[in-house]
């Protein structure tokens, strides 16, 4: 009896412990882009270096943006898009989204599917935060778990401004932002 | 100096003022990325020696690897592959990381260096080189240490 008791409290542990290292699933097979349309032109930027966290028991979910990776077509672009006019990247090399899914109980981390997801959170750009509210989606295959979302983001919040010049007509005042990212034990 | 010489002199130098004002926009325009292979490298160290400088002292690093126009420092750097992957473009990314080292360096290459890996294999010391995109440091939300993060990147040559 006693050696039972011993051996299903070892279980017991060895599976909450198991389930705490196993909650946090960590992405570096990212890809975040930005696109900005005007009737003067299309930008895009994209970006894979991204790291990203998701914890399924909480439903806490991180992304850490090294803004020097987002690469544009144009060389004299991503100049700008880095300089101390714009992103200052060198000032603030990373962006960073802090957030928790809102309706954790409608996504099943453990059943193959597509779930609808709501995040709610901190967004954080050139040193400014913003509340955001997203959706987003969640797809769970086998032991891969995919996030995506498609939002857009008001440039000024983050104290990205453009008063005259070329950039003033050519840069949207509020860009899309696509993110995706894929999480693997 | 007659009349029509001034003319002249006028018409040349508006015909010229055109073509190189033309020229200076067409190259800002079409102005190519920089080939971070055919630059030399800035500097040459091993992974855990940019991951412990970085470790060190996060905004002393950052002042002196990242330029403020995102051209940032080539680097050349050597250590053991601890993984091997690929990113959502289909370029390969090699982790090199030494065993006792918190952060490693994650190098991304590209369509055109991808094949160079062929043959590479986890436990290798190989060398790469590619621009510093970011440093190491250890976040709070994240609850690790990112890596040292290099793109454009190529393989210099495998040591062992």
């Amino acid at each position: 009896m006693k050696k039972s008791i011993l051996s299903l409290a070892i279980l017991l542990i060895a599976v909450v412990g198991f389930a705490q290292t196993t909650s946090k699933l960590i992405s570096s097979k990212t890809h975040v882009k930005f696109f900005s349309t005007t009737p003067a032109e299309d930008i895009e930027a994209n970006n894979t270096a991204t790291v990203s966290t998701i914890n399924t028991e909480t439903g806490d979910v991180v992304f850490s943006i090294p803004m020097q990776g987002f690469e544009f077509e144009k060389a004299l672009m991503q100049k700008h898009f880095n300089s101390n006019k714009f992103l200052d990247t060198k000032g603030f090399p990373k962006a960073k989204f802090t957030g928790k899914i809102t309706n954790l109980s409608s996504v099943n981390f453990n059943k193959d599917g597509s779930y609808d997801a709501s995040v709610e959170g901190e967004l954080t750009i050139k040193g400014k935060t913003q509340n955001i509210k997203e959706n987003g989606t969640v797809t769970v295959k086998g032991k891969t778990i995919e996030v995506d979302s498609k939002f857009n983001l008001t440039l000024v919040d983050y104290g990205i401004a453009f008063k005259d010049g070329k950039p003033s007509t050519n840069i949207a005042k509020t860009v899309e932002v696509t993110i995706k990212a894929e999480y693997a034990p | 100096m007659n009349k029509s010489k001034i003319l002249r002199f006028i018409v040349f130098a508006g015909i010229a003022g055109v073509v190189i004002g033309g020229g200076v926009f067409l190259y800002m325009f079409f102005m190519p990325h920089r080939d971070v292979q055919a630059t030399k490298a800035d500097f040459t160290f091993t992974g855990s020696q940019i991951v412990s400088e970085y470790l060190a002292d996060a905004n002393a690093a950052n002042e002196k690897y990242l330029s403020a126009d995102g051209d940032s420092k080539i680097l050349e750097i050597s250590g053991e592959v601890s993984k091997l992957s690929e990113d959502y473009d289909g370029q390969k990314v090699v982790l090199l990381k030494g065993k006792n080292d918190k952060a490693g360096v994650s190098a991304t290459f590209t369509p055109e260096t991808n094949k160079n890996l062929k043959g590479v294999i986890v436990g290798q010391s190989i060398t790469v080189k590619g621009v510093i995109r970011s440093g190491a440091s250890y976040d709070e939300d994240l609850e690790l240490y990112e890596n040292v993060i290099l793109e454009k990147s190529d393989l210099i040559r495998i040591n062992k």
